[in-house]
């Protein structure tokens, strides 16, 4: 097994750490500036692949093509960060290979896949080698000792396969930025019934000196602009306190969620992962709740909020 | 005048409309049903029971392919006080087999259903589009305006089966003053349960299914309740009247609530998941609050002309849309056919409602609304009655047994009720029901 | 030009299979709403889903707004490997190819990544924003961390995007009732995929714990717990008033609103 890591300026995406423990501590980084990547105790033994600006059609074919780390490994990993997600389906492609995408847990005779929005584990058995992709989030990291084996590969990787053409990238906007620094989060799901209950949850919030983030079913109603959207392809977040109204609790949410000291889970469905995870969960419904506490915050006289 | 898109449009695919628009569609005429909802039945609720004998003319064995979750052979009314009950239950093996009485069906089935019977002999369905008004020429209805871009709809007739509180009846000037008297609120939850608990727990098999009719249960609240068996679920609800409800302050859950927790009940219903809540209005002043059905180029059916049944705790909506949207369908065939789509040309369809069950069942029930849901009926019988049978059935040895007109005379003085008021009760129910 | 948009039609909420309980994601739907606002007058936009006869009241849906042909690849529960290169076969030649960024079921955004491989098409997939008045097209993507990317994508190009990229539009009264009878083109598909799951509820994955470090009591006192803060692992029904209490309370206890 071997991690494939796409880096940007030798930056690691989002759940590397994972995919490469999965793969016990082997992987090949490739891209841009991987001579700059910070590796250390992170990687056992690791090749390192200079392909320049991300053009995954382009990195598939000279991946493919120059590298036999990778065309000898069974399994291979890449974590399901936006570039890894676009990635591996290229690699698949290229080597003709199965690809077993959104997996929760990888070995080579046994994968299990996150489905239907999170609610559902497929467990399935490869018959041969594939290319699967990690959800972040799913598992503890590893060290590794600090000085790995370290070789370089040098890869043509000058097909032209018209790729899209960076023109930028942007760091995140301070909209998110205010998610990502939170210490408070209150989070709303599918459970809360309009658009315009997110202006309430977004007035309890203030009134708990909390920021209002929501899951992706709920962005994607364009109920709450996607800044807001808590998550592995969304903000990924790390406060002390969670409030989640109406969330079920997909990977792909809770992945985002750090670790928080303090969950609350308010949902009709007591089994949810949402309602697990938390410390106190409350089985009621999410709206009528929301209009409560709006009440019961407007006649309660906090002198501010405490110090979070 | 410019020729009309099709030759009616019925604006509401519930059982009214998709009974209507079969109608016309068969008559060899162009239907358009237009449905608010992403299809028929999405947004519709009910009780739980349809009696759908009426479709023996619309669709002969209509049985064997109707979505259909249990068929009712056994009925039962329910007497309920805070800690007695008594029921009346009758059971019948007739029920279960064609031509069969009545039925619990998912109404996203059963419009649905009907819908597509309508589709398969020609009408057209239009779903997510809504009829935002009427398009008018002199005094005449000669279609709809709806919210779709380029969204006219000209039509000979239009036929409004929109539902309860009808926006179109309304806006053609059918209605009176509306009187928040002459409504009730319906709340219900489904309940899963499995279906072999469903089965021992109300003493049913295979199909067969029980509706239980409450009287008492509703907290309070003038009213009634109702527990009904789908395959697996319960449907469980109360109708309560209007005003009495926003006077007590209490929330229909909260009334919901009560029920489940009353001891006749809690034993059908504990263990099982909530699994939906809904609330809906229902006209309840049956014949006194009807709208002019009839108007140029217009005709108005089921809940949308106050055409349900609500005799205070039983309810029969499904059948009189049905039925009236049937109706309203041939008249709109013999007014095309004789090209006058006045109202004098559509006088057809009131006509088959008088000459039916459909106002004659009305005239016969007109008082039971308000006698089920008089202060009397609601407040003081249920305990006057379920008192009478427990001490009839007491045994208080060694005092010796009074006899039953005893025990009932004074149960009543008890209760407060005067002779009087029993015997015109009596009359004005025997004339209802008898 | 020629744009192609794919529909998966989805079955919600392991629904019956029929279209009352079903349909297309909103990120599929914003595909179809961006192809449209690409499009000129005499462009051909395409509409294609893989998938059982089900799909076709979908596919009228989005001939209704606008789209000028719809194309059903009769199969079910294909892998995304063979659906995309059914789709491909469909998508030949065009400019465009929109796609949401990941199905409601399946949900791997794999699709559009093999129909590029497939079509030797540049990718730019998990867009927020698409700029359609510019050429090459320039698009913004979602990367993690909350950072973006700007990108061109010269033609020809797979587009994924999310759902709050755009609404579709209200097909009009006539193109709704036309869409009834709009034919819908069926070509043959690829079989169901062998491969077999062993389906459960999502549980998330065991961590394991590092072994306690230190003397014997930290260590003890590590798995008992004590002095450090207890841990509340707590599942109460409650009524809304009584949950907002409880919050409320809880919010308090934990510091995280004054006493
Ligand atoms: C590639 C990919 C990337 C993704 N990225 C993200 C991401 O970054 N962030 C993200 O959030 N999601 C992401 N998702 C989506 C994710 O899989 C889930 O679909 C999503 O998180 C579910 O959101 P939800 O909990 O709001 O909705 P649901 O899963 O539909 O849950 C709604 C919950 O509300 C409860 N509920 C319903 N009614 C009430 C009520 N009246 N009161 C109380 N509770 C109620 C229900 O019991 C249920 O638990 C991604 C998915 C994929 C495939
Ligand atoms: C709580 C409750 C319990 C009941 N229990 C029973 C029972 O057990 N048995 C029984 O037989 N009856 C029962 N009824 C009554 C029954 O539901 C109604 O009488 C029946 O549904 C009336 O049918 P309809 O076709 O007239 O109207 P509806 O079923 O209300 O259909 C109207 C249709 O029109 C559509 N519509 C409305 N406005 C527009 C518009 N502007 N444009 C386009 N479409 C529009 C709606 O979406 C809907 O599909 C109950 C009612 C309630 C509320
Ligand atoms: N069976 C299919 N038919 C048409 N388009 C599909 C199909 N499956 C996936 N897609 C497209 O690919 C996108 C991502 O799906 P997926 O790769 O399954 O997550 C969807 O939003 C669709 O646009």
């Amino acid at each position: 097994m071997i991690a494939v890591i796409p880096v940007r300026d030798g930056v690691l995406p989002a759940g590397s750490d994972e995919a490469i423990a999965e793969c016990a501590g082997r992987a090949l980084v490739v891209g841009s500036g991987t001579a700059t990547t910070d590796l250390v105790g992170r990687v056992d033994d690791v090749v390192l692949v200079e392909l320049g600006p991300v053009a995954f059609g382009r990195w598939a074919a000279a991946l493919v093509a120059d590298v036999a780390e990778l065309t000898d490994a069974d399994v291979i990993v890449c974590p399901n960060s936006p570039d890894g997600r676009d990635l591996a389906p290229r690699l698949a492609a290229a080597l003709g290979r199965p690809l077993l995408a959104g997996a929760t847990r990888i070995t080579a005779a046994a994968v299990q896949l996150a489905r239907a929005g999170g609610r559902e584990l497929h467990e399935v058995a490869p018959d041969g080698p594939f290319v699967a992709t990690l959800q972040p989030g799913v598992r503890d990291s590893e060290s590794f000792p600090p000085t790995p084996v370290t070789r370089t590969v040098e890869s043509r990787g000058d097909t032209d396969t018209g790729d899209a053409t960076v023109v930028e990238v942007l760091p995140p906007d301070v909209r998110t930025m205010d998610l990502a620094e939170a210490a408070r989060i209150v989070g709303g799901g599918a459970g809360l019934d309009s658009e315009q209950r997110f202006e309430q949850l977004d007035a309890f919030a203030a009134g708990i000196g909390a920021t209002m983030g929501a899951t992706r079913v709920v962005t994607d109603r364009a109920w709450v602009h996607h800044d807001k959207q808590i998550g592995t392809t969304g903000v990924v977040v790390d406060p002390d306190l969670y409030l989640a109204f109406g969330i079920s609790g997909a990977v792909q949410h809770t992945a985002g969620l750090g670790d928080p000291d303090h969950v609350i889970s308010v949902n009709l469905d007591p089994h949810c992962p949402m309602m697990t995870m938390a410390d106190l969960a409350i089985v009621s419904d999410a709206n009528e709740t929301l209009d409560e506490l709006v009440h019961l915050l407007g006649e309660t006289d906090f002198d501010g909020v405490a110090d979070a | 005048m410019p020729d009309p898109d099709v030759d009616v449009v019925v604006v509401g695919a519930g059982p009214a409309g998709a009974a209507a628009a079969t109608v016309l569609a068969r008559a060899g005429h162009s239907v358009i049903l237009l449905e608010r909802g992403p299809f028929a039945g999405s947004k519709n609720m009910y009780g739980g029971v349809v009696y759908p004998r009426i479709l023996d003319q619309l669709h002969p064995q209509w049985w064997e392919d109707a979505p259909v979750q249990r068929w009712i052979t056994r009925r039962s009314t329910m007497v309920l006080t805070d800690d007695q009950a008594l029921t009346v239950d009758f059971r019948s093996e007739r029920w279960g087999r064609p031509p069969f009485n009545g039925a619990t069906a998912y109404r996203p089935d059963w419009d649905h259903w009907l819908a597509a019977k309508a589709q398969a002999d020609g009408a057209t369905l239009v779903c997510s589009t809504t009829a935002t008004g009427l398009l008018r020429e002199g005094g005449q209805v000669v279609g709809v305006t709806t919210d779709r871009p380029d969204g006219d709809l000209r039509a000979h007739v239009v036929i409004a089966c929109d539902g309860v509180n009808s926006f179109l009846a309304k806006e053609a000037g059918m209605y009176g003053e509306v009187d928040a008297a002459n409504y009730t609120v319906g709340v219900k939850e489904t309940i899963a349960l499995p279906k072999d608990v469903i089965d021992a727990r109300f003493g049913v098999r295979g199909r067969e299914g029980q509706d239980i009719e409450i009287l008492g249960g509703t907290g309070g609240v003038n009213g009634g309740a109702f527990v009904y068996t789908n395959l697996d679920t319960l449907a469980v609800g109360c109708v309560l009247k209007l005003p009495k409800l926003s006077a007590q302050a209490l929330r229909p859950e909260e009334i919901i609530d009560g029920l489940k927790r009353h001891p006749a009940i809690r034993p059908l219903v504990e263990d099982g998941e909530v699994k939906e809540y809904s609330a809906h209005v229902i006209p309840e002043a049956g014949l006194s609050m009807m709208p002019q059905m009839t108007g140029d180029g217009m005709l108005v059916a089921g809940d949308a002309a106050a055409m349900c049944l609500a005799a205070g705790i039983w309810l029969e909506g499904v059948n009189f849309a049905m039925a009236s949207g049937m109706y309203a369908g041939e008249a709109a065939v013999e007014a095309l056919a004789a090209g006058d789509a006045s109202a004098a040309g559509l006088a057809g369809y009131e006509r088959r409602l008088r000459d039916t069950f459909v106002l004659r069942d009305h005239r016969k029930l007109r008082r039971a609304p308000e006698l089920v849901l008089s202060d009397r009926v609601q407040h003081l019988y249920p305990e006057m009655i379920a008192n009478t049978v427990e001490r009839m059935f007491r045994v208080d040895n060694p005092a010796p047994k009074p006899g039953l007109r005893r025990i009932f005379s004074d149960e009543r003085r008890r209760a407060g009720v005067t002779l009087r008021d029993l015997a015109r009760d009596a009359l004005d129910g025997l004339r209802s029901f008898g | 030009m020629k744009l192609t948009v794919c529909w998966k039609w989805v079955t919600v909420d392991g629904g019956e299979p029929d279209d009352r309980w079903a349909g297309v994601s909103p990120a599929d739907e914003a595909a179809l709403e961006t192809a449209l606002t690409v499009a000129a007058a005499d462009d051909e936009v395409v509409v294609v889903s893989a998938g059982p006869p089900g799909a076709v009241a979908a596919l009228r849906r989005a001939l209704a707004a606008g789209a000028t042909r719809a194309v059903r690849i009769d199969t079910d529960g294909a892998a995304s490997r063979d659906v995309a290169t059914a789709v491909a076969a469909i998508a030949a030649g065009s400019d465009y190819v929109l796609c949401g960024d990941y199905s409601l079921d399946r949900g791997t955004g794999s699709v559009p990544a093999f129909l590029a491989a497939d079509l030797g098409a540049a990718q730019a997939l998990g867009l927020v924003s698409v700029d359609v008045t510019r050429r090459p097209v320039r698009v913004v993507r979602r990367l993690d961390g909350g950072r973006r990317e700007v990108l061109d994508v010269p033609a020809p190009a797979v587009l994924s995007v999310e759902g709050s990229v755009a609404r579709l539009r209200r097909a009009s009264l006539a193109a709704s009732l036309a869409s009834n009878s709009a034919p819908v083109d069926v070509v043959g598909g690829p079989p169901r995929s062998e491969q077999v799951a062993v389906v459960t509820a999502y549980r998330p994955r065991a961590r394991s714990l590092p072994a306690p470090a230190g003397g014997t009591l930290t260590r003890v006192r590590d798995i008992l717990d004590i002095g450090g803060e207890p841990v509340h692992s707590e599942s109460v029904t409650l009524d809304p008033p009584a949950a907002a209490r409880r919050i409320v309370d809880q919010l308090r206890d934990w510091g995280h609103l004054p006493a």
